[in-house]
């Protein structure tokens, strides 16, 4: 399946896109998705990841999902 | 409760007081304004981006949330979006409610979770 990825503030630069269709399967966890797409991108603690517009598991299947986002800390106000 | 959240470009214009109920004793109003020093160092304004559709539903929820909590008439949330100049303002909140407590207490409670969940960023070091 295709699956839509977002990268936002600091998390485009380290990427290099804003926003990309990548082949990925439904049994694929976020974290695996991104070691394929980008291996040399380390999510570390502080970016968080989210499945469908929702704050998600890094460790948990996508399933059916069709947009996955890198959610940087975030600084609005 | 009724909620307005909006997304917009251009400066921020506070909407007209709304009539309505006769029961609203509170009206709270906050603005965020870009200043000038950021990191000790002079800056022209700040980019701000938003994972807008995310945003809008992490923005109900936590309005939802804080409501139970701390029952208002109304949330007016207006974010601003693009470059913004020094001095011009990047957020607009306002909350109605019967009483200044929960109107109070849900103003500064939204204020912090905007700035753990939102998605919302500045970037200062994008020059205009």
């Amino acid at each position: 399946m295709k699956i839509k990825i977002l990268t936002f503030a600091q998390t485009r630069a380290q990427l290099g896109f804003s926003e990309m269709e990548f082949e990925c399967s439904s049994d694929e966890t976020p974290r695996e998705i991104f070691r394929r797409l980008a291996p040399q991108f380390d999510p570390g603690k502080t970016i968080r990841v989210a499945v469908n517009q929702e704050y998600a598991d890094w460790d948990r299947p996508v399933g059916n999902a069709f947009e996955l986002a890198l959610i940087p800390p975030v600084s609005g106000g | 409760m009724k909620t307005h959240i909006e997304f917009t470009r251009a400066p921020i214009v506070p909407p007209p007081p709304q009539s309505g109920s006769r029961e609203i004793g509170a009206v709270l109003e906050f603005s965020g304004v870009v200043r000038e020093l950021e990191d000790g160092r002079k800056i022209p304004g700040l980019q701000y981006e938003a994972y807008e559709p995310m945003a809008r539903a992490q923005l109900d929820k936590i309005f939802a949330e804080l409501a139970a909590k701390h029952p208002c008439e109304e949330i007016y949330f207006i974010h601003r979006l693009g470059f913004v100049p020094v001095g011009e303002a990047s957020l607009f909140i306002r909350i109605s409610a019967g009483h200044r407590q929960p109107a109070l207490a849900l103003m500064a409670e939204l204020i912090d979770r905007l700035k753990t969940d939102v998605p919302v960023w500045k970037l200062s070091n994008v020059l205009h």
